[in-house]
């Protein structure tokens, strides 16, 4: 007997038309669900998210089939991604018995579900379902048995983990009871090709023909039922997120990360900036919240979250969900809450980790927008006198515009008076111009300019603010104030290239600036030093010590900048040990996000989480390439009174270990 | 209500500060100018009045000085003041405080300002005067240095600091001019529609012969920047040690220990 099976075997006489009309019905629910969700989605503004369709198409097939992004994180991604694969191939051998019956038979005449096709099919759909069980399995117990923290759940979880169980269960029996009344008696060998199945049939062998015959009937339907019920509900419950999460691949921003929406300040006519009510946000910021399963991977990576404030990037997404289902026009920032707003350090940690291409720090850019822009709100007193300072000064600290390049007298620098003919520019940034510290990193660097022959310049006093800690804090006004000053001073002193060591100037005049028309070539010191070294341009004689290197978010998340670093940090002759988190996962110091220019009142102190993981590490130097970050760490050493662990700079480490001979 | 709150432009108090070629004043090049903090102040407290009044009340901002300090204007309309007034005299920095009066009472009388507020003093030449004697000019009640502001339908309750921290409530009646005192408000942070509208809004720009500008009666004769102290020295060694290098310091650098000293 050849290998193949009955398809619709005992299902009854116009059961298939039923099937089929019940198909219907499914689909048509599901589809009105989805109606009703777009009319959600779409009390948001517009926004293209579907230029380049092809690209996108193919990341989110490559997304979604691989499941990259869950499983990246194995615990709870793996069983999902099991669970997934398991559904998915399950789905596709339900297509193929369709695609036979009503296809390949009436119009072929062929049998493609036949002979060694047709095993290995039958072994690979019984695995796929084995392997969904076992998914199913973990996740439940990681839900209800080990209660993982962090993971809430609803009424609806429970539900949804008992359908997806009887789903398979009943797909399972009805199989064993269809062997145990054919292959088991007609053709064994046939039947040890579902190994599952085979279990399950040998459950019913001793049953009765008739009983057999009645119950897979019964069950048949019911698992029909089930099936096509898991398909109604798709829109209507979490299960949508099968549409919304896969499809936010696709919807991805394609613009270099972290790019703001512009604000044009030209339309006169325009009176409302940032966002206070839902119809500010774009679509994409309500389907996000539908694409969110509150997986909690963000919170859990949240250096606000996890230090005791107010901010959980998932609950910000929650909400704004919750609003666009309800009525409400307004109460955008009050249910998301003011400090919630505020403690966000736009890390980026959240949408690094997000499974679901969720874009949150956008979304509270624009609602800090709201309250700066509209309202004129701060996150606390000092941070408007180091706004009101930044606009008069050029600095944060109210210091004087004219003493910004005091730092550079009697050392190897030109400061640009006229056009200059310097090989690069040296952006030096707020703190590395009066932060008495940071200054020290700025002297390193134009001696180790000096020491690989490189001709270094500066705006001096022309320099102001790059307009950063503003910008994150959503004056978006200042920002540009700061942005056009600077790029009038960098035409005016014809630079060719500049350096800035500073990831928020950089990733500020590499990025941000390249929208108001500016297209020098910038770079970070970390790539700029790397390559001195690498081309033999600075020869390093270095002490050996141990360190650990901490990455700024601004490097590591916002411009890929992981390996550089710490090249040259052993270049330099440390000996790296990698803190608990670092590279793209690694924790903020506190500073991002204009939180360096405000004080941090509630929980405790990002950075102390940050060093107590440095000092994990039992390295002595805690090697940064951030002022912010710089600070912060100074400041929290000289607090706790450490005096094992030394903060420094990429510059001050390799300014150290030239060969001077 | 018509409210009046005047304003000067200071340069930032942080920047350098160098004597001008004839050595009454100090050099303008290279400063950066902001409100005056206690204008700042002053235009906040009338702002948070006519908020408090409803449409009923209008505030005019006035400022006196060269092209420059219409961006001062400008930054008080954008706080909420409604109308800008620019008395338009390049000579303004080089004015004796009687003078700067002359030209705000000539401007005040005949208006109907039932307050004016002023701040107590400016950053740069911290005379204090401007405002008493426009009141004095205009002939209405003034208090100065006020740290509480309350407003009860034509009179008003203020609070001023006394020497040591005291502080003393007064009642009057408008008109009339307040100074402010840091410790009065927090000024706003403008928002942006309010600052776009500021640039667009019309100024109305006034000469200082218009005005009814004065002769004046004090002017500057010199300006000296800040003197640094001379650095300290610090000794060491013993008591014997220590006994010596500071008689040998007294005899090298004083006369103390010589004819006519203390010896």
């Amino acid at each position: 007997m050849g290998a193949t099976r009955e398809i619709f075997w005992n299902t009854g006489h116009g059961a298939v038309v039923v099937m089929y009309l019940l198909a219907l019905v499914a689909i048509g629910a599901m589809a009105q669900g989805f109606r009703l969700r777009r009319s959600i989605w779409r009390r948001g503004k517009p926004l293209d998210r579907a230029d380049h369709p092809l690209r996108r198409f193919t990341r989110f097939l490559a997304d979604t089939i691989s499941q990259r992004k869950v499983a990246r994180v194995q615990d709870g991604g793996l069983p999902h991604a099991m669970l997934f694969w398991g559904f998915l191939l399950l789905l596709d051998g339900t297509l193929l018995v369709m695609l036979q019956r009503d296809l390949l038979t009436p119009f072929f005449r062929f049998n493609l579900l036949s002979g060694d096709f047709y095993k290995v099919y039958s072994l690979v759909l019984d695995l796929a379902g084995l392997l969904a069980l076992l998914a199913l399995g973990v996740l439940a117990a990681r839900r209800y048995v080990i209660r993982t923290p962090g993971l809430e759940s609803t009424p609806a979880d429970a539900g949804i983990h008992l359908l997806l169980l009887a789903i398979l269960v009943t797909g399972f029996i009805v199989e064993g009871v269809r062997m145990a009344s054919t292959e088991l008696g007609d053709n064994p060998g046939l039947a040890l090709w579902s190994p599952v199945g085979y279990l399950f049939a040998s459950l019913f062998a001793g049953m009765d023909e008739h009983a057999q015959r009645a119950a897979h009937q019964a069950l048949w339907w019911l698992h029909m039922l089930l099936a096509f019920g898991f398909i109604a509900i798709i829109p209507w419950t979490k299960l949508r997120h099968l549409a919304t999460t896969s499809g936010n691949s696709f919807f991805e921003p394609r613009e270099p990360k972290g790019t703001l929406p512009a604000v044009d300040f030209e339309d006169e006519t325009r009176e409302r900036f940032g966002a206070s009510e839902i119809g500010d946000l774009t679509w994409k910021d309500i389907f996000d919240a539908d694409a969110c399963m509150a997986c909690g991977r963000c919170q859990q990576r949240c250096p606000a979250y996890l230090t005791g404030k107010p901010l959980s990037p998932m609950k910000v997404i929650n909400e704004i969900g919750s609003i666009a289902a309800s009525a409400a026009e307004n109460g955008l920032i009050d249910a998301v809450s003011r400090d919630a707003i505020w403690s966000c350090t736009t890390c980026g940690a959240c949408e690094e980790i997000c499974p679901a291409s969720v874009e949150h720090v956008g979304k509270i850019i624009e609602m800090r927008r709201s309250l700066m822009l509209m309202a004129g709100e701060f996150p606390g007193d000092e941070a408007r006198r180091a706004c009101d300072a930044i606009e008069i000064n050029g600095n944060p600290f109210g210091l004087s515009h004219a003493s910004r390049c005091d730092w550079a007298k009697g050392l190897p620098v030109t400061v640009v008076d006229g056009g200059t003919e310097a090989e690069i520019l040296y952006f030096t940034g707020c703190y590395a111009s009066y932060d008495p510290r940071n200054r020290k990193v700025a002297e390193s660097f134009v001696k180790l300019c000096a020491a690989a022959g490189i001709s270094v310049a500066t705006l001096g006093k022309a320099e102001r603010c790059c307009g950063e800690p503003a910008r994150k804090l959503g004056n978006e006004y200042l920002y540009r104030m700061m942005a056009e000053s600077n790029i009038e001073a960098f035409r005016s002193a014809k630079a060719r290239r500049i350096v800035t060591a500073c990831p928020h100037c950089f990733n500020t005049l590499a990025r941000d600036y390249r929208e108001l028309g500016f297209d020098l070539p910038v770079e970070h010191h970390s790539t700029f030093i790397r390559r001195l070294v690498s081309e033999g341009r600075l020869k390093l004689n270095p002490p050996t010590f141990s360190a650990t290197y901490h990455d700024s978010c601004y490097l590591a998340r916002y411009q890929d900048i992981v390996d550089e670093p710490r090249l040259l940090v052993q270049a330099a002759g440390g000996t790296l040990t990698e803190m608990e988190c670092s590279g793209k996962d690694g924790l903020c110091c506190g500073a991002g996000g204009g939180r360096i220019l405000a004080e941090e009142k509630l929980g405790t102190p990002i950075v102390d989480e940050r060093i107590r993981m440095a000092r994990k590490t039992g390295a002595s130097t805690l090697a940064t390439a951030c002022p912010f970050c710089l600070s912060m760490f100074e400041d929290a050493l000289k607090r706790q009174g450490n005096t094992e662990l030394k903060a420094l700079d990429l510059a001050e480490i390799v300014a150290r270990s030239i060969d001077r001979q | 209500m018509n409210i009046l709150v005047c304003i000067k432009q200071v340069p930032d108090m942080e920047d350098h500060f160098v004597p001008n070629a004839a050595g009454r004043w100090f050099d303008e090049i290279g400063l950066v100018w902001r409100m005056n903090e206690y204008d700042a102040f002053a235009v906040e407290e009338a702002v948070r009045l006519k908020e408090s009044l409803g449409g009923e009340a209008r505030v005019t901002a006035l400022s006196i000085g060269p092209v420059r300090v219409v961006e001062t204007i400008r930054k008080a309309l954008s706080m909420g003041c409604d109308e800008g007034v620019h008395i338009d005299d390049p000579m303004a920095t080089e004015r004796d405080p009687w003078q700067i009066a002359s030209m705000i009472a000539g401007f005040a009388a005949g208006r109907g300002f039932d307050l004016i507020f002023t701040g107590m003093q400016s950053e740069d030449r911290s005379s204090a005067q401007v405002g008493v004697l426009v009141a004095e000019r205009l002939g209405i009640a003034s208090v100065t240095g006020i740290t509480a502001f309350e407003w009860q339908d034509g009179s008003m309750t203020v609070e001023r600091e006394l020497e040591g921290g005291r502080k003393c409530r007064l009642g009057l009646k408008a008109p009339a001019l307040l100074t402010c005192q840091l410790g009065l408000n927090t000024p706003r942070y403008p928002t942006l529609p309010n600052i776009m509208k500021s640039k667009r809004a019309a100024l109305t720009v006034l000469s200082p012969e218009s005005v009814g500008l004065e002769s004046p009666k004090a002017s500057s004769e010199n300006f000296r920047p800040h003197e640094p102290n001379a650095a300290g020295v610090i000794l060491e060694g013993d008591a014997e040690t220590l006994a010596a290098q500071v008689v040998s310091i007294l005899e090298s650098r004083t006369s103390v220990l010589g004819p006519g000293g203390v010896r």
